[in-house]
């Protein structure tokens, strides 16, 4: 394994019974960098994680973070991991001080130094002023933020993201993308799951995509791009059921590929501006309305189309 | 250490919700409260329980009988239903006629309508044609009527008495070839009317022996009327210790629903250790709860526990069992919604067949003394009597370390449950 990895993940494979949810995976996550695992829901992002956080033993292959394996040497693994969970999980009829020093005892901390922790992660996360009041009676941001909180008490090395902006008001996820990326710069390595494009976008050095338990990409996100080449995407929605235009598109020259759901429909070509009449031409013969356009630079969400024939949306 | 940080959390948390406080301490004292203020405890100035008086409206047609001189039944009766000792038990009017007493019952005047029969006496005295005493009472009284028939029966006993007098003589004397004319049957009856009569009158004045009440040597009524509170209070002690056992218990399910039992187990704390301390949380709050409702009972109620180290051994075997029941009931349980359902259904029968709903009922069927000691509510109950009976340490070891046993026994299949399922 190499030293300046973090997490070293090898053939890592989970079982439900019939159904694969992680099949045989295989990634290296830096030490210091944000890693990104992005994928719709379902992907197999929350069972991967669940296995690093020592949550989960998996049916085959093995993963390290920082040199311990999960499989081997769980509570070493454990001490260096600080895990956020995708729902917010705090005791509701304790103080958020309170919550902080369960969770500090919990990772080991004592005495003076819990004390000085929890003053300081109440700081970090900006409720120092309401430390004594009752989680129950917190908004939603501050309950994410404290949910961040308890992961950084004990200064872990890593810390593992499950999702923490499902859910919640612009403002709050704007709060939580400023804190991760604030922990980065502290030193701390990130791996982070999302299906939300953006996010991976903006925060991650390095990113994985996941689709049906498989990491289906990874690379940069300048990499990841690479990959679609000089592509276009155009998504459309038209006044009609999408079937009856789909097909002949489908064929049409230029067009790399075609998606449709939730009655929206994407389409990956080459040149969008020598593409966009030809759409509109084909709609009016077949006497169906282009209500709306919009054309993007090739990005993830393209990437993903490109790979899987599907959109990545939720 | 974190096993005692995961105890000290759940006791905090149990102890900041206000429905758990009411059902570990309100609910069993003021369960007790309303069956001591039922019976009377705070309600009367005096020892002892208060029962209602009793409106009574006698209609007296009885007349003496030809040879019975000044003997009237009705009006011994009558006497005796007047006299001091009754008085706070009846309050007896007497009326002209049947009609009214029975207008005045159905008007809710009276309580009662006490009829007795124009030929009582002549029955007493000639005893040969039977009569009929009739109570007319209020359907939704049932103590009064009660009261007043069953001393009314005893009169009508006593009369019946002399006609078997009156019987036996003819019988004795007819084996003897001796003839008995109706003169000597009547002088029999009016014998034994005469002994009725002063029978009646020294009851009336409170001279005649009756029914002395006693006590053991030094205890006073309070005392008594503790021994009572103590039964009542202990099978409310062991249904709400065992019920907060279950209830503290359902936090590891709350805890599933909640994530933090996933993110507990993310933390460098071996599985062991969290069960362990979601058990000596469930285990505290029981030992606190018991304390207090042991000490706010005595206080209020005046019971006097027993030996120390005895009540002592007895709660640790209660607690233990409360205690690893309750994980055992919760590992049963999928989610908090059937909780709520399945842990009242599973206590309020363990209950019953622990025999703590009829600690006031006396000669239960044997069977039902069996059953009781399937269940550590049984066994609970059977180390609390033993102690409020004055009994020692001796006396209290075998149902303490059966408790103690059953408690470990559910705690193991419990944790196993829980293991499997979290694994």
């Amino acid at each position: 394994m190499g030293e300046a990895n973090a997490i070293e993940v090898r053939e890592l494979a989970k079982d439900f019974g019939e159904i694969h949810a992680v099949q045989g995976i295989h990634f290296d996550v830096r030490a210091g960098e944000i890693f990104s695992l992005l994928g719709p829901n379902g992907a197999g992002k929350t069972t991967t994680i669940s296995m690093l956080s020592c949550l989960l033993s998996p049916t085959s292959g093995d993963a390290s973070v920082m040199g311990h394996s999960i499989v081997r040497e769980p509570m070493a693994v454990k001490e260096a991991i600080g895990v956020v969970p995708q729902e917010v999980a705090l005791y509701p009829d304790l103080s958020a001080q309170e919550n902080l020093a369960f969770w500090g005892k919990m990772y080991g901390l004592r005495g003076a130094a819990l004390r000085q922790r929890v003053e300081e992660v109440l700081e970090v996360i900006g409720l120092a002023d309401r430390q004594k009041g009752r989680v129950s009676k917190f908004s939603g941001g501050m309950k994410r933020r404290l949910n961040i909180g308890i992961a950084l008490l004990h200064r872990p090395q890593v810390i593992i993201m499950d999702e923490p902006t499902v859910g919640i008001d612009p403002q709050s996820r704007r709060n939580i993308l400023d804190n991760v990326g604030a922990l980065n710069r502290e030193g701390m390595t990130v791996l982070y799951t999302t299906h939300y494009m953006e996010e991976a976008q903006e925060l991650s050095d390095h990113i994985a995509i996941m689709d049906q338990g498989k990491v289906i990409a990874h690379g940069t996100h300048e990499e990841l791009v690479k990959i679609v080449g000089e592509l276009d995407r155009i998504d459309l929605s038209i006044n009609a059921e999408p079937g009856a235009i789909v097909e002949p598109w489908r064929a049409s020259e230029g067009v790399r590929q075609v998606s449709v759901e939730e009655g929206k429909i994407s389409l990956l070509v080459h040149d969008s501006n020598l593409m966009l009449p030809r759409l509109f031409e084909s709609a009016n013969r077949a006497g169906v309305r282009i209500t709306s356009v919009e054309i993007q630079e090739p990005n993830l969400e393209t990437v993903f189309l490109h790979l899987t024939g599907r959109a990545l949306r939720d | 250490m974190k096993l005692v940080d995961i105890a000290l959390k759940d006791l905090v948390r149990s102890f900041r919700s206000a429905f758990a406080l009411v059902m570990m301490f309100v609910a069993p004292l003021l369960l007790t409260g309303i069956i001591y203020f039922a019976f009377g405890g705070l309600g009367s100035a005096k020892e002892g329980f208060d029962l209602p008086v009793t409106r009574v409206q006698v209609v007296n047609l009885d007349r003496p009988a030809g040879s019975s001189g000044d003997f009237v039944a009705g009006r011994i009766l009558i006497q005796f239903l007047r006299s001091p000792e009754m008085a706070r038990l009846l309050q007896v009017a007497e009326v002209g006629s049947e009609a009214a007493a029975r207008a005045a019952v159905e008007r809710k005047e009276a309580d009662v309508a006490l009829i007795l029969p124009e030929g009582l006496t002549a029955a007493v005295v000639a005893p040969t044609s039977p009569v009929t005493v009739t109570l007319y009472h209020d359907p939704a009284l049932t103590i009064g009527p009660a009261i007043l028939k069953g001393v009314v029966s005893q009169f009508v006993d006593g009369f019946a008495g002399s006609r078997i007098a009156s019987n036996v003589v003819a019988s004795q004397l007819g084996r003897r070839g001796v003839a008995v004319d109706a003169a000597v049957l009547e002088q029999v009856g009016r014998g034994y009317a005469a002994r009725i009569q002063e029978l009646g009158q020294q009851q009336g004045e409170g001279r005649l022996a009756g029914l002395d009440l006693q006590l053991p040597p030094g205890q006073k009524p309070s005392e008594e009327r503790a021994a009572m509170m103590a039964g009542m209070m202990v099978s409310q002690i062991i249904f709400f210790a065992f019920y907060t056992g279950a209830a503290t218990a359902e936090t590891i399910i709350r805890e599933q629903e909640e994530g933090t039992l996933a993110r507990l187990s993310t933390t460098p704390t071996p599985a062991a250790v969290i069960l362990g301390g979601k058990f000596a949380g469930i285990f505290i709050t029981i030992i606190v709860q018991v304390i207090v409702l042991l000490l706010v009972s005595a206080l209020l109620f005046g019971i006097h526990w027993g030996e120390p180290l005895s009540v002592a051994l007895v709660t640790l075997g209660m607690v233990v069992a409360a205690a690893g029941f309750g994980l055992f009931v919760m590992s049963l349980v999928k989610n908090t919604r059937q909780s709520g359902a399945v842990f009242g259904g599973v206590l309020t029968v363990s209950g019953m067949m622990g025999g703590l709903f009829t600690t006031g009922v006396q000669n239960l069927p044997s069977f039902y003394t069996t059953v009781n000691l399937f269940t550590p509510h049984g066994w609970a109950l059977r180390g609390w009597k033993a102690v409020l009976a004055g009994g020692g340490m001796g006396d209290a070891l075998l149902p303490a370390l059966v408790t103690l046993g059953l408690g470990i026994a559910f705690f193991t299949v419990g944790a196993l449950l829980f293991r499997k399922r979290f694994s």
